[in-house]
């Protein structure tokens, strides 16, 4: 599994280079440095390789026992983004927390604090989970408000990995399913009220539903995302030798990576890319159910609400990369120029690694 | 493990819920799969075709344009590379001192400048066009961003405003607008290629795709002029508008032997290098395309005319007295009194009473056919843009004095040019031969209209009026025998005849005993006092005449003994 992730992660510099050459060579905010954007994701991504090293030394109890208050301290980021003059802004979207040097993103951490604490809530109610009132409604009423700041930014795509997360979760952790059942359509009402209520959401939607029907409007995005599947084929037009990332392509190095791995190395890089997200989540579950069979059930939903996370939210990144879901804001996990996003991403893998390590001491008979 | 119903147990996770999410999971990624192969595997031709659209540009090559050659091979026209500044007018951001510099060198003002540089909305916006290429590279080395160049070719014709009027000149597009740069375009463009590139989204090329068509440069036009002659017709006629105050003038010089033009002068003219406040007065090639009423000059076609039919013979005597003609209520004079002339006399003097004598002896019909055989009403049919074609009225609609008046070159309109290729008639023997722009190796078949012996008579009848007791002594060359014809008519202005203004002319061949050009020169107003063709038009004629067949080597056929010109005013006066 270190490995799937460590390829993703070398694959994803390399792609993030390939894609942002031309683009950092356009901007007069990198002062025409074509490496602009490489230097910097190699930083954030030696960073997070050592912070991801430090927290595989933490045990998972002291995890579950932070856990509120890390969840804490992400609302309390959250709630920061909406304070004047603190948030910083870019394209009509208040997402980052500038620190001086580098922007922090909150609601990536905040993605591995609601697995942490989710899975703890679930444990520790573990017993109650059948019941809605005592079970359900407290959760629920947590997760709306943090759903409220999300969506306050706004940042559709973060809200929609963390309700997954927070629903997969209760899932799991055994709750009545015919409660389960009511929320799943309730949240179902819910989007596609969301999605009717903003113009902006809607606009999306259709662009989706149909690129070629205003390519230059609210299809550009999709369709050349699409056009650059289209060129590579098989086996690509060679790394390096992406037309549509020469600015045609917005994002090309964030959300849109994997439309130019697709044209630069085609049908065999998706594939691969596809094959390692899917190994890596076939492994979290793994580690989850090994945890079950040891009966450590904390663990056990750590690590597949871990998977959840990255399953469901590199689906959807490929999934709108490809046309098959609506456009929204989200990174490929470990692959993206992002350094937030790499950081939460390196300290949950440490996270999955650390009761795998945790699991294998147990089966070998030494009691934690 | 199911079967245990230990309270502690019932609190371990379900596992199939695990196994139902991971394999949704799967399940995702395979319907992600299934979608890269419809894309990059099936559907690709469609998107392929999609990003060819948005990228992909056919760029054009252009094609060197084909220079303008005299007979002789000597270059008219020619196409000199230059330059042209454009700019994507929202990437410009020049500092004050470089955009200070590069008015300077664009000879633009800052302002003007920034004027073009503010149309933000467009991608594309020329600065300047057509600068020479060392400009441009000073320009290039401002370093400014967002500005650009193109390579563009600009004509120069080295002759300039010598043969302006033939050659015209081409638009800043490089294409033809006027004269041979327009009657022969196609020619000369050649045909552009073009490659198929893909460009980024800021419109630089990154990739060249395919050759599609390669540029096919356009061909070399030999025209039919002659230089040095050309240059001897426009000097002569420039200083022969000066000399007498004229409005306008021409010359043209027709090649008996091929039809060919060697010479096409105009007065007022142009320098097509800088044609910066061009009036339309110095564009019109007027020896093409204005027309006049060319007087006497016809008087020989009429004359012949009457020969073919046997009606007359050069020696028929013909009543001249009392000097004028009454045809219903109008009277035609004569200059000058003579009792009676021979038909040939009737030329060499120029009597407008016999003329118009013989011609009421000839039926409408058959003028209007003598006419319309040597190229009147009709245009010469040279590919020239405008070409005018002059005004021969239907025969039907003659009326008697009509038909008396036009035997003389009144009521009747033609170009300079059909003028000289009508003389041409006489000079051949009898036949007319299409008029050429272009060097002709193989002269074209001619079209006989007169008989031999007619187009001989009057040959020798035209030698008369240059010598000695003729309208055109003026006209006489040294070495050569020349004859031709004088012309001098009243101008008309709004359907009246002016009393003061005039069209002098004289139109001959030379040497008379095998004649080898034609020369027709046409002064329009001359306003110094002199205006007798004889006297105004006909020195032009001698000049250009006797440096062509110089420049042509043509070997002289008459006594090498200096001209002998009758004192000033004593000349045989024309009918006027």
């Amino acid at each position: 599994m270190l490995w799937a992730a460590l390829l993703l992660l070398t694959f994803g510099m390399v792609m993030v280079y390939s894609s942002s050459i031309a683009m950092a060579e356009a901007s007069k905010f990198t002062r025409g440095s074509p490496a602009y954007f490489l230097q910097r994701h190699a930083l954030f991504l030696a960073a997070s390789l050592f912070a991801g090293m430090l927290a595989f030394q933490v045990p998972v109890r002291l995890w579950q026992q932070a856990a509120p208050w890390l969840f804490v301290l992400g609302v309390a980021l959250l709630a920061l983004l909406l304070a004047p003059g603190l948030g910083r802004e870019v394209n009509g979207a208040r997402r980052w927390l500038s620190l001086g040097l580098v922007n922090l993103q909150p609601s990536e951490f905040m993605k591995l604090f609601v697995v942490l604490y989710a899975a703890d809530y679930t444990v520790r109610k573990l017993a109650l989970m059948h019941s809605f009132k005592r079970g359900l409604l407290p959760m629920f009423a947590v997760m709306l408000v943090v759903g409220w700041l999300l969506l306050r930014e706004p940042d559709f795509g973060a809200f929609v990995v963390i309700t997954a997360i927070t629903t997969g979760i209760l899932f799991l952790g055994g709750m009545n399913g015919k409660w389960f059942g009511g929320l799943l359509v309730m949240m179902a009402a819910g989007f596609v009220g969301l999605v009717l209520s903003s113009p902006y959401r809607m606009q999306r939607i259709f662009g989706f539903m149909d690129p070629w029907s205003d390519p230059f409007g609210r299809g550009y995005q999709l369709s050349h995302a699409l056009i650059a599947f289209g060129r590579g084929e098989w086996f690509g037009v060679g790394l390096g030798a992406s037309v549509e990332k020469l600015l045609y392509l917005p994002e090309a190095h964030t959300d849109f990576l994997l439309a130019v791995i697709g044209e630069e190395l085609g049908f065999v890089g998706v594939i691969a890319v596809i094959a390692l997200f899917s190994w890596l989540v076939l492994r979290a579950f793994a580690i989850g159910r090994q945890a079950v069979a040891l009966e450590r059930p904390y663990p056990a939903l750590v690590a597949q609400g871990i998977g959840v996370w990255f399953g469901v939210q590199s689906f959807i990144n490929m999934g709108v990369n490809m046309g098959v879901l609506p456009t929204k804001g989200l990174t490929l996990p470990f692959m993206s120029f992002g350094g937030s996003g790499l950081l939460a991403n390196c300290l949950a893998l440490a996270v999955l690694m650390r009761i795998d390590w945790e699991n294998r001491q147990l089966m070998r008979g030494v009691r934690a | 493990m199911n079967f245990a119903a230990s309270p502690v147990l019932a609190l371990t996770l379900p596992t199939w819920r695990s196994r139902l999410l991971l394999y949704v999971f799967i399940a995702c990624f395979a319907v992600l799969l299934g979608r890269a192969v419809y894309l990059q595997g099936l559907n690709n031709d469609f998107l392929q075709a999609k990003g060819e659209s948005r990228y992909s540009r056919v760029i054009e090559i252009p094609a060197n344009r084909g220079r303008i050659l005299d007979r002789n091979g000597e270059a008219l026209a020619i196409s000199t590379p230059v330059k042209s500044i454009w700019a994507i007018p929202g990437e410009v951001r020049p500092s004050e001192r470089q955009l200070a510099r590069l008015g300077a060198l664009l000879e633009m003002s800052p302002r003007e400048i920034e004027n073009r540089l503010a149309e933000t909305g467009r991608d594309f916006v020329f600065l300047k066009r057509q600068i020479p290429p060392e400009v441009a590279e000073r320009v290039a080395a401002l370093h400014i961003p967002g500005l650009f160049q193109n390579r563009e070719y600009r004509r120069y014709y080295p002759s300039g405003e010598v043969a302006a009027h033939v050659l015209g000149f081409t638009g800043v597009d490089d294409i033809g607008q006027e004269g041979v740069e327009l009657a022969f375009q196609d020619g000369l463009a050649g045909k552009p290629g073009s490659r198929r590139v893909i460009k980024d989204r800021l419109g630089q090329t990154v990739e060249d795709v395919e050759s599609i068509k390669a540029a096919q440069d356009g061909h070399d036009l030999a025209l039919a002029l002659d230089a040095r002659i050309q240059n001897l017709a426009f000097s002569q006629l420039k200083a022969a508008v000066a000399q007498h105050r004229a409005k306008a003038g021409g010359v043209v010089v027709v090649d008996v032997d091929t039809g060919e033009l060697l010479a096409l002068a105009n007065f007022p003219t142009y320098n097509p290098n800088n044609r910066h406040k061009l009036a339309g007065a110095q564009l019109r090639n007027r020896a093409l395309t204005d027309t006049f009423e060319p007087g006497s000059t016809l008087k020989p076609f009429t004359v012949a005319l009457a020969l073919e039919g046997g009606r007359v013979r050069p020696d028929s005597v013909i009543q001249i007295a009392p000097g004028s003609l009454s045809i219903g209520a109008s009277t035609i004079h004569d200059a000058h009194f003579e009792r009676s002339l021979t038909v040939a006399q009737i030329i060499q003097k120029s009597s407008n009473v016999g003329a118009a004598k013989i011609a009421l002896a000839l039926s409408a019909e058959s003028m209007w056919e003598m006419f319309r055989d040597v190229g009147f009403g009709a245009a010469p049919g040279l590919g020239f843009p405008g070409e005018a074609a002059g005004k021969l009225r239907p025969y039907r609609n003659w009326r008697p004095i009509e038909q008396a008046t036009m035997s003389y070159g009144h009521g009747i309109s033609v170009s300079l040019v059909q003028l000289a290729r009508a003389y041409s008639v006489f000079a051949r023997d009898g036949e007319l031969i299409p008029l050429s722009m272009l060097r002709v190796d193989m002269p074209p078949p001619a079209r006989r209209v007169m008989a031999r012996r007619t187009a001989g008579a009057v040959r020798a009848m035209l030698e008369m009026a240059v010598n000695r007791g003729g309208t055109a002594p003026r006209a006489q060359i040294m070495g050569y025998r020349v004859a031709g014809k004088t012309g001098t008519a009243h101008k008309q202005e709004n359907g009246v005849y002016a009393a003061d203004k005039y069209v002098s002319s004289f139109v001959g061949f030379a040497p008379a005993s095998h004649p080898r050009l034609v020369i027709a020169v046409m002064i329009d107003e001359p306003s110094a006092g002199r205006y007798y063709g004889g006297t105004v038009a006909a020195p032009v004629f001698a000049q250009v005449m006797a440096g062509a067949l110089r420049v042509l080597d043509v070997p002289p056929d008459g006594p090498m003994q200096p001209i002998e010109l009758p004192p000033e005013g004593e000349e045989v006066k024309e009918s006027v």
